[in-house]
């Protein structure tokens, strides 16, 4: 639609204006779907940001995902607000590139205390620390698998 | 036959740790093989009877199925991303359906969308009523245990007929669903939630509003809003701390945006007020169903979409029986996804368990652990 | 049959008769397994395995929505005896529901070996037959059969609830005609 921004557009105007030069890539991928993309080093920043004065109160998720080909990993923060109604529906993706080879990020825990388990779990699957998480170690994979972090490419399934 | 070996034991000074008054607290394991704990192990540690800490230890389920999604094509995966929550498989397969759809631009017809909130509200009844009747078996209410799945099957056998399957139906595809409404079948529903919400005063005056229950519930197990918000808490766990957030009305999605409910919230965030909260929520699901079935369009119930993942990504996300359930889908092309984050409501729920026992005795955790509702399949994944 | 008599014990004859008791108490308890494994005594015996199996109260995986279907009003797995009631040391069947996890794999075996003899197990499920819609996957076990001895397989992706009811009736008829040391 022409004319007036969205509310998506706004959003990463505001975060952009805050943080001119660390916010590498944004975008809007449909509707309700804003992302950005932030060096590994200020996501503590951003984060804390978004959730004091944006009111980005807590985080749907955290994913990491393998970009072997590009050597990389990308960690995706998922967060929306809870407490404003009005933009409940609205989910803004917090990624970050990690070098596949040494994948070492900052946990955001002292900002959204919910994503303990996830950051957990991203560490166990792909092998991706975050620094100063308060319990970095195994949560679904003890006594269940002992080789490389699984959700890399390069482990494969007999049937793939 | 191969014995697996034993786990390792917990080392004696983990056993015997100092609480912060400086007194000795005692670690217990409670579960898997627990008439109080589901397929999941808590790790308690105790002070006396209070409960000081408690650490899950999930991934007694744990089936890697990210990583199964990655190498079947998309309808092969369906029964692999319903069997999590299987009592309530119908919404699971409705976020990760959706997340397809939305790679490829496609939505489903009218009709196709109204059949899918009327399973979706179907599951929702029948997942509320297993989690009544196995509080039953925590709480040692026989009565509860038994009544709630035989008013369950009510629901199982509609699913029966509108989708073939008891529990695992299978029934929502990329572009719409698989089956249309058989005949009969609109009265027969009509009848059986009518029936329902007669016996839902009944489960309300013998098993709520029982000192029986009412008074282990009450106070036990309290999440604030302030934690419940911050952890990231979702569905009737979250309702029950106050905070009205439902993906039906917040992020409508299918027939949604064209029905009218309500979204039970309580403010006390105890257990009670969460067994309220979904009791309530069966009454507006009846509601529902009866609407859906009245205002169903015709036409077709399917539009022809590919079994492709296209390039690009999406985030979908369904308001399930126990909360958000949420797909984060990456394609690149080809039938198969490059990444599926699969998270669920008891996954988010799980940050809150240690928070909502803590301080409390140890009699009252199965009261307060089953109120969250937390599904330790659907959890591991 | 009688060990090697030490110098002392030839000449004891308080020894000596101790000696013969002991075998006689032995073959007197031969004498009683024998006559509890015939005939009506062991049809006694066995009613009473049959109609009071108590399976002990884990859920592996899925099926156990089912299980407790079956478990409910309308199917009532009560009425054959079955009621998952106390401790896992006075149950007599294990019912492995669903995918079994190398985690949970342990823990299984460690539950099977606590319960006491004689003990039954019941693989529910695909995957507890053969690993299911989730065969290959890398933290799964392949089946029940892996490290427990299967008496009864009952397919189905979750088996209905008739199923299992008809796996305990097959149950209740291996038991019927098996000997009542059959497991020591």
């Amino acid at each position: 639609m022409s004319g007036s921004p969205s509310r998506e557009d706004m959003l990463i105007q505001k975060i952009r204006e805050q943080f001119p030069g660390l916010v590498k890539e944004a975008r809007v991928v449909r509707r309700s779907r804003p992302e950005i993309v932030v060096a590994p080093e200020k996501i503590v920043e951003v984060a804390l940001f978004l959730r004091d004065q944006l009111g980005f109160d807590h985080a749907n998720g955290v994913s990491g995902v393998d970009y072997n080909r590009e050597a990389r990993f990308e960690v995706v923060y998922h967060t929306s607000s809870l407490e404003n109604k009005e933009t409940r529906d609205l989910v803004l993706a917090v990624k970050e590139n990690l070098p596949r080879n040494t994948p070492k990020a900052v946990s955001l825990v002292p900002v959204w205390p919910g994503v303990e388990n996830f950051e957990r779990e991203t560490f166990e699957m792909f092998g991706i620390t975050f620094d100063g998480h308060p319990r970095l170690e195994k949560l679904f994979l003890t006594d269940n698998w002992d080789g490389p972090p699984p959700l890399r490419k390069e482990v494969r399934f007999p049937t793939d | 036959m191969a014995v697996p070996e034993k786990p390792a034991p917990v080392a004696a000074a983990e056993a015997a740790a100092m609480s912060e008054s400086g007194a000795q607290t005692l670690t217990v394991s409670v579960g898997p093989q627990h008439s109080g704990s589901g397929h999941m192990r808590l790790i308690i540690e105790l002070d006396g009877d209070i409960i000081v800490n408690v650490a899950p230890d999930p991934g007694y389920v744990h089936r890697g199925i990210e990583k199964i999604c990655e190498v079947r094509n998309i309808i092969k995966s369906i029964p692999v991303i319903e069997r999590p929550a299987i009592i309530d498989s119908s919404n699971l397969n409705h976020a990760y359906i959706k997340a397809i759809e939305e790679l490829q631009g496609v939505e489903p017809p009218p009709r196709g969308k109204y059949l899918r909130s009327l399973l979706n509200e179907m599951n929702r009844i029948m997942s509320h009523l297993y989690w009544l009747s196995i509080y039953g078996v925590f709480v040692g209410h026989t009565t509860m245990f038994m009544w709630p799945l035989g008013d369950r099957e009510l629901f199982i056998d509609l699913a029966e007929k509108l989708t073939g399957a008891r529990i695992t139906h299978s029934y929502i595809v990329p572009g719409g669903v698989r089956r249309d409404l058989p005949q009969g079948f609109a009265e027969e529903a009509v009848k059986r939630t009518l029936y329902f919400e007669k016996r839902l005063d009944e489960y309300e005056k013998i098993f709520f509003n029982n000192p029986l229950f009412s008074s282990r519930a009450k106070g036990v197990g309290v999440l604030s809003r302030r934690e419940a918000v911050a952890l990231g808490c979702t569905g009737p766990t979250l309702r029950g701390s106050g905070v009205d957030a439902d993906l039906r009305k917040d992020e409508p999605y299918a027939a949604y945006p064209e029905l009218d409910f309500d979204v039970p919230t309580r403010k006390e965030g105890d257990s009670f007020s969460r067994s309220i909260v979904r009791m309530d929520e069966m009454r507006e699901s009846c509601k529902l169903i009866r609407q859906i079935l009245k205002q169903i369009p015709a036409g077709p119930i399917r539009r022809r979409a590919p079994i492709v993942v296209p390039r690009g990504e999406a985030y979908s996300r369904v308001e399930s029986a126990r909360g958000e359930c949420s797909f984060y889908m990456v394609g690149e092309g080809g039938d198969k996804p490059y990444r599926v984050r699969y998270i669920t409501g008891s996954y988010r729920n799980m940050a809150a368990i240690p928070v909502l026992l803590k301080g409390g005795h140890m009699a009252d955790m199965p009261t307060a652990w089953w109120s969250v509702d937390y599904w330790p399949v659907e959890a591991d994944r | 049959m009688s060990a090697q008599k030490t110098s002392q014990q030839e000449d004891d004859p308080l020894a000596m008769l101790a000696d013969s008791i002991n075998v006689w108490v032995g073959k007197l308890s031969d004498i009683v397994k024998r006559i509890v494994d015939t005939g009506p005594v062991r049809s006694v015996v066995n009613w009473g395995r049959i109609y009071s199996l108590w399976p002990v109260n884990i859920t592996t995986a899925c099926c156990s929505a089912e299980f407790g279907a079956a478990s409910g009003a309308r199917h009532d797995l009560e009425r054959f005896g079955v009621l998952p009631l106390g401790s896992l040391r006075q149950s007599d069947l294990i019912v492995v529901e669903g995918t079994i996890t190398k985690k949970m794999a342990k823990r299984l075996r460690m539950i099977y070996d606590q319960m006491a003899i004689p003990r039954y197990v019941i693989a529910m499920g695909d995957c507890a037959i053969s690993g299911g819609l989730f065969h290959d996957s890398y933290s799964i076990v392949n089946g029940a059969h892996e490290f427990l001895p299967v008496d009864v397989y009952v397919p189905g992706c979750p088996p209905r609830p008739e199923a299992l009811e008809q796996a305990i009736i097959m149950l209740q008829e291996k038991i019927r005609k098996s000997k009542v040391y059959a497991q020591g």
